[in-house]
């Protein structure tokens, strides 16, 4: 399984959760493939007969690089976007957003084509713009179910130029809480790590995505 | 799909199996509520539009949204040119497949406009210096509304035409809103049949905006959720009708189950058939049913009544409710003769109306003798009116 390292930094709170911070620009990102979910995942019959499966994941690959501070966990990631859709301006407009999802238990046993199952649960962070740099945090149990939690303790920074957005994701290494039901990071530990990318100029929404089909594997330097 | 059937996994269609039986659970209901409305005596004063606005759609987000709105016809109605924006299926097999067709959302913009009046500049200033203008919050002039093409006529004089088409949500029995959503938010209420979205559960991503063929859903641009008429539930729970029916004055609509051969909207529609779906070819087989107009004679280039051809004319009848209204209009000119000649007819009793209560079914409870507390919130108590008019504050 491909592993992604979580780098140990000194780096400060402040200097990380910045998009536009040198640090990232030098850091050697590591490139994942994200392809379109497959029609055949789709819960609603709606889009399984109108939708084309082709035409389905926009975005073909996102550049990903993450740290640890020993006191927050960052993800940078960066992406494609020709033109940025910031918020929901009407109805036929869907705002762009990136998933990063976890599961709770072992790797192998766990579904990432599926967000989980009942026994095998996955927790996602949903990056949107028109958040306000505030991601959710959500549990899935299988396809359809995935929920917000009460709480979120995840932040952002993002900001698009150039054709490509620039995101940075970060959470404590460790939330406790019963509104806030999610992984914990150990310095020394790994957990699988997958991801989505929709890009609202394309429609997508929900399940009508591009995501990376196999777990990572995230190892956090000790 | 049906050519990649045998492409697919094992698990993909283990996958079908258990999305297609969660979208049969949510269609199921015991019973089916319906509503029939008579376009021969809608006269499109709005009533119906103004009492499910004030309580349902004039809270944040929803100001822009009417779940029960009447359209003038033939006209683009709203949103603007909803019948050619698509959705619905293409039905085969008497049924047993139901094909979706992709349909258009409607934009903000093509539902309509909220405006004001500048009211005050022209009560205040000189007769004739400032004249009443609408203005949408923005400064814009509006350009469409729920009910744009209001009053405004079809054909030629003295022959032309219009009515008015109240509409709400169909409570469709086969939803395609329901099909279209992902997160399996839309259900029937197992309890009435009405199609009902579970806000907690909606995400906003409007697939029900684009499958629903009849675009009566609308999206929370605050809450991030896509609402529609919920059929009133919580007054027929309490055995209150409806808002839109209770408050028409013309006596339009008729509440009930569809599904009961004791209920007048049984007889209307599957005794009588005078009462059709709207565009039926969309396949979501609505449970509102309407009326169809029969309008009065033509005037004849003599002057004369001429009965040689409708007023309206029958091709757009049928466009709207299918073939069925032929047979329909029939109908109804048959008993109306009937009554004419000193008879008497089941069916224009019923239409009449003579009991008002009678036309809700078995939602009969006055919504004033109910015990509760009301919102305070923007809402004025009795008393506080008598005594904002004693002190002349209003």
């Amino acid at each position: 399984m491909e592993k992604i390292i979580c780098k140990k930094t000194s780096k400060s709170n402040g200097e990380l959760l910045d998009s536009d911070n040198a640090f990232w620009k030098s850091c050697a990102k590591v490139k994942v493939e994200t392809t379109g979910t497959p029609l055949a995942n789709q819960p609603s019959p709606y889009i399984k007969g109108v939708y084309d499966e082709k035409k389905i994941g926009a975005v073909k690959e996102l550049s990903v690089f993450s740290v640890h501070n020993t006191e927050n966990i960052f993800f940078y990631f960066e992406w494609s976007s020709s033109n940025p859709n910031r918020e929901i301006g009407d109805i036929n407009v869907f705002p762009d957003g990136l998933g990063v999802l976890f599961p709770f238990g072992a790797i192998d046993q766990t579904q990432i084509k599926e967000m989980g199952s009942k026994e095998y649960p996955t927790n996602s962070w949903y990056w949107r713009p028109d958040f306000k740099e505030k991601p959710k945090n959500q549990v899935a149990h299988g396809l359809s179910t995935s929920t917000y939690t009460k709480k979120s303790s995840v932040q952002s920074h993002s900001s698009w130029n150039n054709k490509a957005w620039r995101l940075v994701m970060s959470r404590p290494l460790k939330v406790s809480g019963k509104d806030e039901e999610t992984v914990e990071f150990k310095p020394g530990g790994t957990i699988g790590i997958g991801f989505a990318v929709w890009e609202g100029n394309n429609g997508e929404r929900g399940g009508v995505k591009a995501f990376s089909k196999e777990w990572r594997e995230l190892v956090l330097e000790g | 799909m049906a050519g990649e059937e045998n492409t697919l996994t094992a698990r993909e269609k283990e996958l079908a199996k258990g999305f297609e039986a969660a979208k049969d659970n949510l269609r199921k209901s015991d019973k089916q509520v319906g509503m029939v409305m008579d376009l021969n005596k809608c006269i499109g004063c709005q009533l119906c539009s103004m009492a499910c606005k004030t309580l349902w759609t004039n809270m944040e987000g929803r100001e822009y949204m009417w779940w029960n709105k009447v359209n003038t016809m033939p006209g683009k109605g709203s949103p603007k040119d909803w019948e050619k924006m698509g959705g619905g299926y293409k039905v085969k097999f008497g049924g047993k497949v139901m094909e979706p067709i992709r349909g258009k959302h409607p934009t903000r913009k093509e539902f309509g406009d909220m405006w004001t009046y500048n009211w005050n500049d022209v009560i205040t200033n000189k007769a004739g210096e400032v004249h009443l203008q609408a203005k949408n919050p923005d400064g814009t002039t509006p350009d469409w509304g729920m009910n744009w093409d209001e009053d405004q006529a079809t054909g030629k004089y003295p022959n032309s035409f219009y009515f008015y088409l109240p509409r709400i949500c169909n409570h469709c029995a086969y939803p395609a809103c329901l099909d279209a959503c992902p997160r399996n938010a839309i259900y029937k209420r197992e309890e009435d049949g009405a199609v009902v979205i579970d806000q907690d559960r909606c995400k906003g991503y409007r697939f029900c905006l684009e499958a629903c063929p009849y675009k009566v859903i609308y999206f929370n641009f605050i809450k991030d959720v896509s609402m529609k008429c919920i059929f009133c539930y919580p007054r027929l729970e309490q055995k209150v009708p409806n808002a839109c029916a209770r408050q028409c004055t013309g006596r339009v609509r008729w509440v009930g189950f569809v599904d009961d051969p004791k209920s007048l909207i049984y007889k209307l529609v599957k005794v009588w058939k005078v009462a059709l779906p709207l565009h039926s070819e969309y396949g979501t087989q609505p449970n509102v049913f309407y009326i169809p107009p029969l309008a009065p004679p033509r005037i004849g280039t003599d002057g004369k009544l001429d009965s040689s051809k409708p007023r309206i004319p029958r091709e757009y009848l049928r466009f709207l409710f299918g073939p069925e209204v032929d047979a329909s209009l029939d109908i109804m000119n048959t008993e109306l003769q009937k009554v004419k000649n000193g008879g008497k007819s089941e069916l224009m009793e019923i239409l009449i109306a003579r009991e008002w209560t009678h036309m809700f079914g078995p939602y009969t409870v006055d919504p004033a003798t109910l015990e509760r507390k009301p919102d305070k919130k923007g809402a004025y108590s009795r008393e506080d009116l008598t005594s904002l008019l004693e002190n002349k504050k209003i």
